[in-house]
C-alpha cells in the first residue's frame, strides 16, 4: 500500500539543540519510564489517564470507507472494529490475523471462493444499537461510492460482479456478492479463490456503519464507533479527542486493552518537535507517543549516552520497500541492460544514509522486504556492493550502445517527508554520476506526483517509489506491482513496470488458491526471485520502524504486523 | 482632516482591490494546475473533477475573481454533487485539502501572530527607545559608539540565527526555559507569556536596533530645535525640557512606525514562527506552500496584504493627526 | 527578512544630491574609516572566494556534490572523526548524513548566495531607477500612476508574496535565476522611490533645465543629465540592498522554498544544520558564520559610505 501521506513542511527546526530542554518541574508520575516488559504489565490494572498522541500527518480522513490501513491501522482501530484484526503481538505471531467482530477467522468453502463469518454476541455501537451483519455489509458497500474514494482496492476485483458497483447512494440494492441471511451471519462470494481473505478482512472498509446514521461525506465529522473509544471532538488537520465508548465491552474484545480513559491526538506538528517533546517529556508530554514519526538523528545520536532514552525506544519492522521504478515503455529503460546498469550503479550506503541511517533503514536487494511472513528469499542479481559498482555499470551501458554515458531524468517528491524526496534523489544522482549517467532531478509536489506516476500514459521513465504490505504476505506486496490485470490506465496504477506476463498472472492465481501460509510464502518468495531477474525495479532499502514513547508509557511493544506499538494496548499508568 | 482620512482610506481600498486582483490572477493563471494544487495531496481523478467544478475553475478568470470578491462579502457555497461545503462571509477561499475555509484557518492563526507581534513590538520599543534615550541623554561618547556597533550587529543578523542562538543558550545549555510550545492567552496567560518569551526576545533584539537609531536621530534633531532652545532660555529645568518638549516631538514618528511594524511583524514573521513552531499566519502559509494548497496561499496572501495596507493607511492618518506640520495634500 | 530599516531610512533621506565628490577624496576618506574599510576587505575576500570556488575546491581535491558514506556514521549520520570530520582532505569536515565536503559546499554556496544577492540587487536597481526616472521626468499622470505602482510594491508584506510566488514557479527554470527575479520583483519599491526623489530634485537644477530648454529628447536628458547624479545615492542604497537580498535568499532557502539540493546555498545549509546542531556544531557554525560575517561587512561598508558622503555628518564614526 502507499504510505499514508504525511503533510509536513520540510522545515528543520532548532530542536537538535534543545533535546534536553525542559523544566524538571513537570508532575510526571514517579512510576518511572520502564519500557513495557510484558511481565510487569497487567492489563487489568492499567485503566486511567490521558494518552497524548503527537503526529505529523494531519488527520485528513476519518471515514472508514476512505481510510487505507494495514491491519486496521493504529488510530482507526480505536474507533473501528473489523471482522478480523491483526493479532497485536510481537514477532511472527503478530503477523497473523485474529477474530475481532467475528467469532473466528472465517470458514472457507467452494475452494476458498466463499467465506462465511459469524458475528460475536453483545456487540454494540456507541449509541447502544446492536451491530449486525447488515451494518458490515453497508460499510463495505459505501466504500464503493466515488465520493468516498480511498482505501484498499482489492474488493472491487475479488467480489463477484462488484467492479462496476457505484455505491449505495446510487444503487441502493447493494452488492449481491455479500449475503446476510441473518443479523449474525455474513457471506462473501468471490470470483476466484483467495486464501488471504481473512487478512483482507482486517481492512477498515470492513468496519460496520449504521445506515440510519450515514450522512455521506459528512459522516467523518462524527463516525459512529464500534471500538473502545468514540469521538469527543474532531478538528480536521489539528486535533482528535477520543473518550471511552460506553457500549464497548472488553469481554468481546480480548485484543484491545483500552487503558487510557482519554486519547488526545494532535496533528500537524514538526517531526523534530515531536521527537524532542517525547524525549524531554515535560508535563503532559510524559504521556506522549507518536504513530507516524520515526526517531530523528538527534535522539539517535543520544541513545548511546542516554540510557533512560534508550529504554523508551520501540523497534519494529513494517514490511515496506523503497525502490527505483522503471517504466520500460520509455527509452532507454526498455533495454534491460540499461536497467541492469543502473542496478549495478546504485550506492545503497548513501541511500540508506539519506533515509536517516541504518537505524531506520536497511539496504535491500530484493523487492520483498526481509520479513519471513512475506516469504522473503534473498537474491542479488546485480551486486552493487556497499557503495555501487560503477565499472560494471559502464560496461553494461557500453554494451547497450551508450559508451559515453547516458542522460536521464529522475522523478521524485519535492519534500523528504516520505523519504522519496530530494535527499534520496541526490544520493542516487551522485551514485549514478560515477557510472557516467547524468541524472536530472525532477521534483514534483505530492499531489502531482501520484497523479503523474500512477497513470501509465504520463508515467516517467524513472521514479522513486515506496510500497508497504497491506497485510503480511507476499500477495499484497507483489500483486498490485506485478500483476498485469491490476494495471489501471485511468490513474491510480501501482504496476509501474506495466508488466502483463500471462505466466506471472497464472502463478499469482495459483498461489492465491493456497490456504496454507507456509506453502504460499515459499511460492511468493520464488516468484519475487524470478521477477527480480528482469530488473523492473531497483530495490534500495526496507524500513525499520523506530519510535520513541513517553516516560510514563507502558507496554509499548511493537507488533509483528505494523512494527509499531499499539495505541489500543499501551497504558499511561 | 476628514477629507484626508477619506482620501487615504479610499486610496487604501483601491490598492487592496488591485492587490487582490494581482494575487488572484498571478496564482490562478500562473503556470500551474490550480485544481490539482487545490485538491491537495492524495488527489484522485474523481476528487479532482469534484474540486474543479466546486471551485468554478471552468469559468473565465475574470468571473472567478469576481466570485472570489463576492465571496468575501457574502460568503460562498462550494457544491459539487451531493456534498456542499459552506464558506460563510468573509470567505477567502476554501481549502479542500484540509476541508475548512481559509477564514477559519486564519482565525486560529491570527491570535498567534498577533501575540507574537504585540509582545515583540513592546519589547522592541522598550529596548530600542530606552537605549536610544539613555545614549543621547547621558552624553557619553563610548555609549554612543557602543550603541552604533550593536545597531549594526542587529542589522546584519538574520532572525533565524538569533533564534537559533537563543534556543541553544537558554533552552539547551542553561535550561532556564522550556522549549516553546504555544499556549493561547485565554487558556493560561502565564504559560502564554513564558512560551512566547524567546520569540519576543529574538524579534526584539533585531527590531530594537532601528528604534534605537531612530530615537537617537530624532532626539538629536529635536534637541537642537528652536522651541527647545526657547524653553531652555526660559530657565526650565533640563528635565522639564526633555519630558515636556523634546520627547513628544522625538517620539511621535516612532508611534506611527510602530503601527506599521505591528502589521509587518504579524505578516512577515514567518521565519520566527517556523523556528519556534508557532502556528501563526506565516506558518500557515508555509504549510500551504509545501502542501500545494492554493486557496490557502491566495487567501492568506490577500488577507495579510490587506492587513499591511490598512495598517499603513492608519499610520499615515495617525501621523497626520498628531503632527500638524504634515501636509494634508 | 523585511527590508532593513537602513534601506528605508536611506530611501527617505538619501543624502545630498550634489555632484559626486572627486574619486580620490572618496577613497581617502574610505581608507581612513576603519569600519568601512574592513567591510570592503571582507566583501572582496568573499567575492574572490566565490569566483575562484572551482580552483579552491580543486586544491582541496573535493567537489560539493559527491557523497562519502564512509565518512559518516552509518547508524546515526554524524561525521566520523573529531570536529565534524576535519582532515587534510576535508578542510572543514563533512556534512552529516551525506558526507559531502563542507568546504566545497561553503565556497560554492558563496557563489549562489552572493550571486543571487548581487543579481537581485542589479535587477532591483534596473527596475527601480527606470521607474523612478520615468516618474520624475514624466508628467503628472505618469508620475501619479507609477507612484501608485510603487506604493503597491512598498506597502506589501513581500515575504509572503515571495514565498507564494516560489510555490507556483515551474521547476524547469533554474532556481537561482528564479530567486533573484522574485526577490527583485517584490522589493524594487525603495529604489524607485529614491530614484524618483533624486530625479525630482535634480530636475530643478540649472543644467537640467537648460538641457530641456534646448529641446533635448527626454531620454537623452535622462541619460546625460539625471543618471550621473543618481549614481552616488543609488550605489549607496544598493550597498544596503545586497545584504537585505542575501537575508531574503537565506530565509527562503531556510524555509525550503528557495535553493534546492544538491545545489549548496548558505541558507539551505543552515536549515539542515539546525537539526544537527548537537551532534555536529560545525555544520551550523560554518554557514552561519559565513553569512553573518558577510552581512556585517556589507552593513559596515554601506554605513561607512553613507557617513563619508554626508556633509551634514552628525554621526560619530566608530
Amino acid at each position: 500500500m502507499r504510505k499514508i501521506p504525511v503533510f509536513t513542511a520540510a522545515l528543520a527546526l532548532v530542536i537538535a539543540g534543545t533535546a534536553a530542554c525542559g523544566s524538571s518541574s513537570s508532575p510526571s508520575s514517579g512510576k518511572g519510564g520502564q519500557a513495557g516488559s510484558a511481565a510487569a504489565f497487567d492489563p487489568k490494572t492499567c485503566q486511567g489517564g490521558t494518552l497524548e498522541v503527537l503526529n505529523q500527518a494531519s488527520i485528513s480522513k476519518l471515514d472508514p470507507a476512505r481510510i487505507y490501513t494495514s491491519g486496521g491501522g493504529n488510530i482507526p482501530s480505536l474507533l473501528f472494529r473489523t471482522l478480523t484484526t491483526r493479532n497485536r503481538l510481537p514477532g511472527q505471531e503478530g503477523a497473523k490475523p485474529a477474530p475481532d467482530l467475528a467469532t473466528d477467522l472465517g470458514t472457507p468453502s467452494d475452494g476458498a471462493k466463499t467465506w462465511t463469518y459469524h458475528l460475536k454476541d453483545n456487540l454494540f455501537f456507541e449509541d447502544g444499537t446492536p451491530i449486525t451483519s447488515d451494518d458490515v455489509k453497508y460499510g463495505i458497500e459505501r466504500s464503493f461510492a466515488p465520493e468516498l474514494s480511498g482505501g484498499a482496492p482489492y474488493l472491487r476485483d475479488w467480489l463477484v460482479d462488484a467492479s462496476g458497483y457505484q455505491g449505495p447512494y446510487k444503487q441502493p440494492e447493494g452488492i449481491k456478492a455479500i449475503e446476510t441471511p441473518d443479523p449474525k451471519t455474513i457471506i462473501f462470494h468471490l470470483s476466484k479463490p483467495e486464501g488471504d481473505f481473512p487478512l483482507l478482512a482486517t481492512a477498515t472498509q470492513f468496519a460496520p456503519v449504521p445506515k440510519a446514521k450515514d450522512t455521506g461525506v459528512d459522516y467523518e465529522k462524527h463516525p459512529v464507533s464500534s471500538g473502545p473509544y468514540m469521538v469527543a471532538t474532531f478538528e480536521k488537520k489539528k486535533t482528535l479527542d477520543l473518550v471511552r465508548n460506553p457500549h464497548w465491552s472488553a469481554a468481546t474484545d480480548p485484543l484491545r486493552y483500552a487503558c487510557p480513559d482519554k486519547i488526545n491526538i494532535t496533528a500537524g506538528l514538526e517531526s523534530a518537535v515531536i521527537n524532542q517533546r517525547i524525549a524531554t517529556g515535560s508535563g503532559q508530554d510524559a504521556n506522549a507517543v507518536t504513530t507516524d514519526t520515526t526517531v530523528g538523528p538527534d535522539q539517535l545520536a543520544q541513545l548511546g549516552s542516554n540510557p533512560d532514552l534508550a529504554k523508551r525506544v520501540s523497534k519494529g519492522e513494517f514490511p515496506a520497500t523503497t525502490y527505483l521504478a522503471f517504466n520500460p515503455k520509455v527509452k532507454p529503460f526498455d533495454d534491460i541492460r540499461v536497467r541492469e546498469a543502473i542496478s549495478y550503479a546504485v550506492n545503497r550506503s548513501t541511500a540508506v544514509n539519506a533515509a536517516g541511517g541504518t537505524a531506520v533503514a536497511g539496504a535491500s536487494t530484493t523487492f520483498l522486504p526481509p520479513q519471513k511472513a512475506l516469504g522473503y528469499q534473498p537474491y542479488d542479481y546485480f551486486p552493487a556492493g556497499a557503495t555501487g559498482n560503477p565499472a560494471k555499470a559502464k560496461e553494461l551501458l557500453a554494451q547497450a550502445g551508450y559508451p559515453n554515458g547516458l542522460s536521464i531524468t529522475l522523478d521524485h517528491e519535492a519534500d523528504d517527508a516520505d523519504n522519496l524526496g530530494p535527499k534520496l534523489a541526490t544520493a542516487i544522482q551522485d551514485a549514478l554520476k560515477a557510472a557516467g549517467i547524468t541524472v536530472t532531478l525532477k521534483p514534483s509536489d505530492d499531489s502531482g506526483y501520484r497523479d503523474v506516476t500512477g497513470k501509465p500514459s504520463t508515467e516517467p521513465g524513472l521514479s522513486l517509489q515506496y510500497w508497504g504490505a497491506d497485510w503480511p504476505s507476499g500477495g499484497p506486496f507483489l500483486i498490485p506491482i506485478f500483476d498485469g490485470r491490476q494495471i489501471i490506465d485511468s490513474g491510480g496504477n501501482f504496476n509501474l513496470a506495466q508488466l502483463n506476463d500471462p505466466a506471472v498472472n497464472a502463478e499469482i492465481d495459483a498461489i492465491n488458491q493456497i490456504t496454507d501460509p507456509a506453502q504460499a510464502q515459499a511460492r511468493w518468495g520464488a516468484l519475487d526471485a524470478k521477477l527480480g531477474q528482469q530488473a523492473l525495479t531497483v530495490p534500495l532499502f526496507y524500513e525499520k520502524d523506530v519510535y520513541l514513547f513517553g516516560k510514563n508509557i507502558k507496554n509499548a511493544v511493537p507488533d509483528g504486523w505494523r512494527g509499531q506499538y499499539d495505541l489500543a494496548r499501551i497504558s499511561v499508568k | 482632516m476628514i477629507g484626508y482620512v477619506v482620501r487615504r482610506l479610499v486610496g487604501a481600498v483601491i490598492v487592496l482591490l488591485v492587490l487582490s486582483a494581482v494575487v488572484y490572477g498571478l496564482f490562478y493563471a500562473g503556470p500551474s494546475n490550480p485544481a490539482l494544487l487545490a485538491c491537495g495531496k492524495g488527489c484522485t481523478p474523481d476528487h479532482l473533477a469534484e474540486v474543479k467544478s466546486a471551485m468554478g475553475l471552468d469559468k473565465s478568470l475574470g468571473d472567478q475573481y469576481l466570485s472570489f470578491l463576492h465571496g468575501i462579502f457574502f460568503g460562498h457555497d462550494y457544491s459539487s454533487g451531493p456534498s456542499v461545503r459552506s464558506c460563510p462571509a468573509p470567505c477567502l477561499g476554501y481549502s479542500f485539502e484540509t476541508d475548512q475555509s481559509v477564514t477559519s484557518i486564519l482565525t486560529s492563526a491570527l491570535p498567534v501572530s498577533a501575540s507574537l507581534a504585540l509582545g515583540a513590538l513592546v519589547l522592541s520599543l522598550l529596548l530600542g527607545v530606552g537605549s536610544g534615550l539613555v545614549t543621547v541623554l547621558s552624553g557619553r561618547r563610548w555609549l554612543d559608539r557602543g550603541l552604533n556597533a550593536v545597531v549594526l550587529l542587529g542589522y546584519s543578523t538574520p532572525v533565524f540565527l538569533v533564534a537559533l542562538v537563543l534556543l541553544i543558550v537558554f533552552c539547551s545549555d542553561l535550561k532556564w526555559l522550556p522549549f516553546p510550545n504555544y499556549v493561547p492567552l485565554t487558556q493560561n496567560p502565564g504559560q502564554w507569556a513564558q512560551n512566547l518569551l524567546l520569540p519576543w526576545i529574538a524579534l526584539a533584539l533585531i527590531g530594537s536596533a532601528s528604534y534605537a537609531r531612530m530615537t537617537r536621530a530624532q532626539m538629536l534633531e529635536t534637541l537642537s530645535e528652536d522651541h527647545v532652545r526657547t524653553a531652555r532660555a526660559y530657565g526650565l529645568s533640563e528635565r522639564r525640557v526633555i519630558t515636556g518638549h523634546v520627547l513628544r516631538g522625538a517620539l511621535t514618528p516612532l508611534v506611527t512606525m510602530a503601527a506599521i511594524d505591528l502589521a509587518a511583524i504579524m505578516t512577515s514573521a514567518v521565519l520566527t514562527e517556523s523556528m519556534f513552531g508557532l502556528p501563526g499566519i506565516g506558518h500557515a502559509l508555509v504549510d500551504a506552500v509545501h502542501g500545494g494548497d492554493l486557496p490557502v496561499i491566495v487567501g492568506v496572501t490577500v488577507a495579510a496584504g490587506s492587513l499591511y495596507i490598512l495598517a499603513n493607511a492608519l499610520a499615515d492618518i495617525l501621523y497626520a493627526a498628531i503632527d500638524p506640520r504634515v501636509e494634508l495634500a | 527578512m523585511t527590508q532593513t530599516v537602513l534601506t528605508e531610512e536611506a530611501a527617505a533621506d538619501p543624502g545630498p544630491s550634489s555632484p559626486p565628490l572627486p574619486r580620490a577624496a572618496l577613497w581617502r576618506r574610505l581608507r581612513h574609516d576603519k569600519a568601512a574599510a574592513t567591510g570592503l576587505v571582507i566583501i572582496a575576500v568573499m567575492v574572490l572566494v566565490a569566483v575562484f570556488a572551482p580552483v579552491l575546491t580543486a586544491l582541496e581535491g573535493q567537489d560539493p556534490t559527491t557523497q562519502h558514506s564512509e565518512l559518516v556514521d552509518s547508524a546515526v549520520g554524524t561525521p566520523l572523526g573529531a570536529h565534524g570530520g576535519i582532515s587534510g582532505s576535508h578542510w572543514l569536515g563533512v556534512e552529516p548524513q551525506t558526507g559531502r565536503d563542507l568546504f566545497a559546499r561553503l565556497v560554492y554556496g558563496a557563489r549562489i548566495s552572493l550571486g543571487i544577492a548581487f543579481g537581485a540587487t542589479a535587477i532591483q536597481v534596473l527596475i527601480g531607477v527606470s521607474i523612478g526616472i520615468a516618474a520624475g521626468l514624466g508628467g503628472r499622470l505618469v508620475d501619479s500612476a507609477l507612484g501608485r505602482l510603487t506604493d503597491l510594491s512598498l506597502a506589501f508584506p513581500y515575504v509572503l508574496f515571495a514565498i507564494g510566488l516560489m510555490a507556483i514557479v515551474p521547476d524547469s527554470i533554474p532556481r537561482p535565476l528564479v530567486l533573484a527575479v522574485v526577490i527583485a520583483l517584490v522589493a524594487w519599491g525603495g529604489t524607485a522611490r529614491l530614484a524618483r526623489g533624486q530625479t525630482l530634485s535634480l530636475k530643478t537644477r540649472d543644467y537640467v533645465a537648460a538641457a530641456k530648454l534646448s529641446g533635448a529628447p527626454p531620454l537623452r536628458v535622462a541619460r546625460r543629465e539625471i543618471l550621473p547624479g543618481l549614481v552616488t545615492p543609488v550605489l549607496t542604497y544598493a550597498a544596503l540592498l545586497v545584504p537585505s537580498n542575501m537575508i531574503a535568499e537565506a530565509g527562503l532557502s531556510f524555509l525550503g522554498v528557495g535553493i534546492r539540493p544538491p545545489t549548496p546555498s548558505w541558507g539551505q545549509m543552515l536549515s539542515q544544520g539546525t537539526t544537527w546542531f548537537r551532534p555536529d556544531v560545525l555544520y551550523v557554525l560554518v554557514p552561519g558564520g559565513a553569512l553573518f560575517v558577510t552581512l556585517l561587512a556589507f552593513t559596515l561598508l554601506a554605513d561607512g559610505v553613507r557617513r563619508i558622503l554626508d556633509p551634514k555628518n552628525t554621526e560619530v564614526a566608530p
